[in-house]
């Protein structure tokens, strides 16, 4: 296994760099270059840029995000939010990102995953999955999600039902050529009460390709559990970094004292 | 105030449409929100009928409404420390030291009521006791939250009204008045007084005012509210789901401990016993995202596990399986969906601009609410073996899909609605408006 990626995730609203809790009551915190710039001179492996709102208004506007960034970012620079064709991604590589990640097209017409990987490479697409925990006992007014191992894809920022386990999908995502996960976790996203560890080892040690796990990160120690227990590849965190509450150095130390492989900077 | 003019002059437009419940006949749209001039005021259910007229939310000659103009206040003028220094005073007032219950606050375990019970015990020292009026038909998620906010330290008093008497009810109001909502809110409203007064309580916290979404700007110059909205001395004059309570007895078969529930607190106890009913939001700077993220923090509070029909968002209003349908009928009636309501909100509150607000009502404003149709249809419905006086004065007892969409088609106002290629289609939208 190689170094674990510590990676910065940027949700974007119009302008706006912002973040919620499970997805939702999005909160503006500020511009997105000064931020991604921050992280970047902290020494973040990789940044995320996800157009958070892209399906739900019906729009894809992060290009020139992007490209405002890639002039002083010079780490890997994903982007996801409102890729919907071959073109979309063409367009957003030629802006300066160097991977995107796909949901909502994804689900609507898998076919795309294999049309992105075969004209621009399988490293640069990234299927993400946003999972959400399927509940029990809805008809006798119970609730309770951690009682059970299934997880359902949402698209539209946790908004819309797919049907599709994601286990499976991970894994016909991956046949279709997908080269890589982003998988965020609905229930922990804006949480900071931990990742969700089992969701994670259940979709990475079905597929053979990385798992970046996103949503739930609070404190260095969850960063170990979900790379020792859960087998995650990479680390994404925003909440953590946005409001200051650690730092990318911060983390690295952490891991490395707990014995993880990340980069040395 | 509506209640009283009766609709006995059609009134149209220039056109020669006819204007329904004594709306405007010009639709205007706010143009700092995306709210229209159609949407009615709160008023008092218990003088609701078919014949109501509504008084609706102003604009003014610049096209701004009165619930952005209470927001402006809200965020730019108002100083919130004098306010919060008359909340401790209040406190003070009331605070117990003895053991017992100081204050009322009626709520659902939602991201406010959360916020509200959760400050004033843990910030202001208060000892309150809540107390929640079961919606029609709770979701598993509603039901979840509410048992959070129980166990993020409160005592809670649940009311659930008679199930049956609470169906017809229903039943009746969307007949009458195509508002399935009416019976929840007018035991809402009634309840909290009648429990204060049941335990002793002289002080009643609700949280936001309802001027924030609308009702005239005079409204939130006081921090106690209205005793109109949930008192009356007069029996004769009590409308539920409006039918008067004599006509429920004797065509409908309710009658007596079967009303219970819904009946207003007696205003002469209220006055005697000299209880206090205050808003929170006349306080606090009342801010429904942050509720939210307060009640996540502090009690585990989830937004649902999708996104509410009608609308983008998932964390407002999540409780009651027949919310949608709520939405869906002020659509019908008054060109207003729940996108419209959400968006207003959220862009009064800076959470998103409206240009934002344009677009999503455009794209869920007009949504019918599929998830749990077939769910409430059957809650509507009164069945002769479970209604057997009621269910013969319907003429169709047992509501489907067709027949809902034809009464819905009779609450149409001709003013806001036109049937393009076999769909209705609203004559004036927020996205085609000229600024």
């Amino acid at each position: 296994m190689g170094n674990v990626r510590l990676i910065a995730r940027l949700d974007i609203k119009g302008p706006n760099l912002i973040k919620g809790i499970h997805l939702e009551g999005l909160r503006v915190i500020g511009d997105p270059a000064e931020h991604a710039r921050r992280y970047y001179d902290q020494g973040a492996d990789e940044l995320l840029y996800v157009d958070i709102v892209a399906s739900l208004y019906g729009r894809n506007n992060l290009q020139d995000i992007v490209r405002h960034t890639a002039a002083d970012v010079f780490v890997p620079m994903t982007v996801a939010g409102g890729i919907r064709s071959a073109d979309d991604v063409r367009d957003i590589l030629r802006a300066g990102a160097d991977k995107v990640a796909i949901n909502t097209a994804a689900v609507q017409r898998p076919e795309l995953i294999t049309e992105v990987s075969k004209r621009f490479g399988s490293q640069c697409m990234v299927l993400s999955i946003e999972a959400k925990r399927a509940r029990t006992g809805y008809e006798v007014g119970y609730y309770d999600a951690m009682s059970t191992r299934r997880w359902e894809a949402y698209t539209d920022n946790g908004r819309e039902h797919t049907d599709l386990e994601v286990v499976e999908w991970a894994r016909r995502g991956c046949e279709l050529g997908a080269g890589e996960i982003l998988l965020t976790s609905v229930d922990q996203e804006g949480t900071r009460e931990g990742m969700d560890v089992d969701l994670v080892r259940a979709v990475a040690d079905a597929v053979p390709i990385p798992v970046i796990a996103s949503g739930g990160f609070g404190a260095p120690r969850h960063l170990v559990d979900v790379v020792r227990a859960g087998h995650a590849d990479a680390v994404a965190v925003a909440d953590a970094l946005h409001y200051e509450r650690c730092t990318v150095p911060e983390l690295r130390d952490h891991a490395l004292r707990a014995g993880l492989e990340v980069r040395r900077c | 105030m509506e209640g009283s003019a009766p609709a006995s002059t059609r009134r149209t437009t220039a056109d020669g449409l006819e204007i329904k419940y004594g709306l405007p006949g010009e639709v205007r749209f706010c143009r700092t929100c995306v709210i229209s001039n159609q949407r009615p005021n709160s008023a008092v259910e218990y003088k609701h009928t078919a014949d109501s007229h509504k008084a609706t939310i102003h604009l003014d000659d610049d096209g701004v409404c009165d619930a952005c103009k209470v927001a402006e206040q809200k965020w730019q003028r108002i100083d919130w420390q004098a306010r919060e220094q008359r909340l401790w005073e209040l406190c003070d007032r009331y605070r117990s030291s003895d053991g017992s219950y100081d204050c009322l606050c009626p709520g659902s375990g939602g991201k406010d009521s959360f916020y509200a019970a959760h400050l004033l015990k843990y910030k202001y020292g208060m000892h309150p006791l809540t107390v929640t009026w079961a919606p029609h038909m709770y979701t598993p998620w509603g039901w979840a939250n509410f048992q959070k906010w129980i166990h993020a330290g409160f005592d809670n008093i649940l009311y659930t009204p008679n199930g049956r008497v609470h169906r017809l009810l229903t039943r009746l109001a969307v007949q009458n008045l195509f508002h399935p909502f009416q019976p929840f809110i007018v035991g809402q409203k009634a309840l909290a007084p009648k429990v204060a007064l049941q335990h002793g309580l002289k002080l009643v916290f609700y949280g936001e005012n309802e001027a924030e979404y609308g009702n005239p700007r005079i409204d939130t110059e006081s921090a106690v509210r209205d005793y109109r909205y949930f008192t009356s001395n007069d029996p004769s004059e009590i409308y539920l789901s409006g039918v008067s309570l004599a006509e429920l007895k004797e065509r409908y078969g309710v009658g007596g401990h079967d009303l219970v529930p819904y009946l207003p607190a007696d205003p002469d106890q209220l006055e005697q016993a000299a209880v206090d009913v205050h808003y929170l939001g006349y306080y606090l700077r009342w801010h429904p995202q942050s509720c939210y993220y307060y009640s996540v923090e502090h009690g585990g509070f989830e937004a649902s596990p999708e996104r509410t029909p009608g609308t983008y968002s998932k964390y407002n209003s999540i409780d009651d399986k027949i919310d949608d349908f709520h939405y869906w009928t002020t659509r019908v009636k008054f060109g207003i969906g729940r996108a419209t309501y959400d968006a207003s909100q959220e862009i009064r509150s800076g959470d998103i601009t409206r240009e934002e607000g344009v677009a999503l009502v455009k794209r869920f404003d007009d949504e019918f609410p599929e998830r749990f149709a077939e769910e409430v249809f059957r809650y509507l419905s009164v069945p002769p073996d479970e209604f057997p006086v009621a269910s013969a004065q319907f003429e169709r007892p047992i509501i489907d899909r067709d027949y809902f969409h034809d009464l819905a088609d009779t609450f149409r106002s001709p003013h806001l609605w036109t049937k393009r290629d076999g769909e209705w289609k609203l004559r004036h939208t927020v996205w085609e408006d000229a600024p």
